[in-house]
């Protein structure tokens, strides 16, 4: 079942800017799904879309049974679009109190929250001045105030410590357990392989693929590092055909099941070819999404 | 809409502005009533007798009405464009849409709550005019005799309808600028230069053929209304050209079209 759906969800700006291109997105009840995308590739105006800030200029969406921005469904939903939004002289603790008194929500889940966040010692001092990693945190108890079916993070990590990254995608993990859906948005790789169980990447506006972290890395394969490169590289073609090996960087893929490395190694050693490495390898999620973006690697 | 109020008000019941704005007012009472008191007893030229009188009690109300417009229009601006402008500024406009309010319904509670510390600001009006006035007699020796409660009503109607003017105007402007500073500054020019260089134009314009068009300034109308309690004391200096009960529902028209604006504004606009 479905939390979130569009279908040809189109986004112009009034400068004729085509920030989200009839993008076709699926979320799932219960996982963990990565929005992810290099900055400016549209994740943020498709998240505003969806929490009914933004009007699409074309397409459909029903987020949470409902259309976006329906107070029904916005009931349904917590939500941190970009940088937290508090009053600056009011304390974290009054902040969610307004927040409660918007969302119809008692009073008693504003120290809920601060719990799950732990932001209760700190709770009392203003939102003024508060480290990015306390803004971050207060965003996320605000988001959970409503204990929501659905929770959209946009780049909750943005701004962090790499202490407050870790200490945030742990937090994300533990409130993304149970029935809860999690739509996180993220241009940051690791934080995505570490967090979800699905992901759709967004380019330029538009949705290039949307499938499970497994299917997205695609199979394992092995690496083999062999002297002379040349006569093992041609054996194992031999061995596998030519479209499963190829050449990187003075090693040799191969796309098959590791389990099969013990019966590559003998068959090396009994042809004379040294192997001074065999190893089972999978695309990592940068590989593939460098790839799918089009961006190179490193720029 | 009750849980916008709530929130509007727990958020705004101690803001910094509208708390030295109440101070401002009050303040500010203590000066004119200080400085018309100080003229009262170093007199030159004038009645020393009437113009005591003017500080009495009894004549508290007239007094107050000189605060309302533009002293008291010109607070209400700026509070009213802080309100609307700054949610942009601090991004809390989308923390609080993403909430289970919708968009009018969370701006009739922002223009409530709004409304009530026009009310507020008001009263500590009507209460700083009323214990310095009682100072004055005391010290003066003359007897403490109220004006009527209906007159005291009035008044204070009437300048809370003068700020809700200015305040709904502030607000329509932080939503339409999404900022506070530009719509503060345009709200106070329009209100204490624009419209007065408008209304002498339009009077002195072909020989005042259209003068009848400024009897719909709010300005003018704020002015008509607050001056149409000027007390028998003073005397009237001429006949007013727009009366009390029509000022009255030229002003509510204005509070209702800066309403309007706003929730059309707010209802119709991506917030990015």
């Amino acid at each position: 079942m479905t939390v979130v759906e569009t279908s040809g969800l189109t986004k112009r700006f009034g400068n004729g800017v085509l920030a989200v291109d009839s993008v076709e997105m699926s979320v799932r009840r219960g996982e963990v799904y990565g929005f992810l995308g290099p900055n400016g590739a549209g994740k943020t105006t498709t998240l505003r879309m969806l929490m009914g800030l933004i009007r699409p200029t074309s397409g459909t969406a029903t987020v949470a049974g409902h259309a976006p921005g329906d107070p029904a469904g916005l009931a349904k939903i917590g939500a941190l679009v970009e940088a937290p939004g508090f009053y600056p002289y009011l304390s974290g603790r009054e902040n969610l109190r307004v927040i409660a008194d918007y969302a119809g929500v008692d009073q008693k889940r504003v120290a809920e929250v601060l719990d799950i966040v732990e932001l209760t010692s700190r709770a009392g001092r203003k939102f003024g001045s508060y480290s990015t990693g306390m803004k971050q945190r207060l965003g996320v108890a605000a988001a959970l105030l409503k204990d929501p079916e659905l929770l959209i993070l946009d780049e909750p990590t943005s701004g962090l410590d790499p202490q407050g990254m870790a200490e945030m995608r742990k937090l994300i993990k533990q409130i993304g357990q149970g029935n809860r859906t999690v739509l996180l948005s993220s241009h940051l790789l690791p934080e995505v392989e570490q967090i979800c169980d699905r992901v759709g990447v967004i380019r330029g506006g538009k949705l290039v693929t949307e499938s499970t972290v497994q299917e997205l890395l695609g199979k394992e394969g092995i690496l083999v590092k062999a002297e002379p490169v040349d006569r093992a590289y041609e054996m194992l073609k031999s061995m596998f055909g030519d479209a499963l090996v190829s050449r990187q960087n003075g090693s040799i893929r191969l796309e098959t099941d590791p389990a099969g490395s013990l019966e590559v190694n003998s068959r090396l050693m009994a042809a004379g070819i040294a192997v001074s490495e065999l190893r089972p390898v999978e695309r990592s999620l940068e590989e593939a999404f460098f790839q799918l973006t089009g961006e190179k690697q490193g720029s | 809409m009750i849980a916008s109020i709530k929130a509007e008000w727990r958020k705004n019941r101690m803001r910094p502005a509208f708390l030295v704005a109440a101070g401002l007012m009050a303040g500010v009472v203590a000066l004119i009533y200080s400085l018309d008191w100080y003229q009262a007893l170093h007199p030159v030229g004038a009645d020393r007798a009437v113009t005591l009188a003017m500080l009495y009690p009894d004549q508290f109300v007239n007094n107050i009405m000189a605060a309302g417009f533009p002293l008291g229009a010109a607070v209400a601006v700026v509070l009213g464009a802080l309100v609307a402008g700054s949610e942009y500024a601090w991004s809390t406009l989308k923390t609080t849409l993403i909430q289970r309010p919708g968009r009018l319904s969370t701006l009739g509670g922002r223009f409530v709550v709004l409304a009530a510390w026009m009310g507020i600001l008001t009263a500590v009006l009507f209460a700083g005019g009323a214990a310095y006035s009682a100072v004055v007699a005391l010290f003066e020796g003359h007897s403490i005799v109220w004006p009527a409660v209906f007159d005291i009503a009035k008044g204070i109607g009437a300048i809370w309808l003068v700020l809700a003017v200015s305040g709904s105007l502030g607000m329509a402007l932080g939503i339409l600028f999404r900022q506070s500073a530009a719509a503060l500054g345009v709200g106070l020019i329009y209100l204490t230069v624009l419209q007065l260089i408008a209304v002498r134009f339009i009077t002195t314009f072909n020989g005042g053929t259209y003068k009848w068009i400024t009897n719909w300034f709010d300005g003018q109308n704020a002015s008509a209304l607050l001056s149409s309690f000027t007390s028998p004391v003073f005397g009237h200096a001429a006949a007013p050209t727009i009366g009390a009960q029509q000022a009255v529902l030229v002003l509510v028209a204005y509070v209702a079209f800066f309403v309007v604006v706003s929730a059309s504004l707010l209802r119709q606009r991506d917030v990015t």
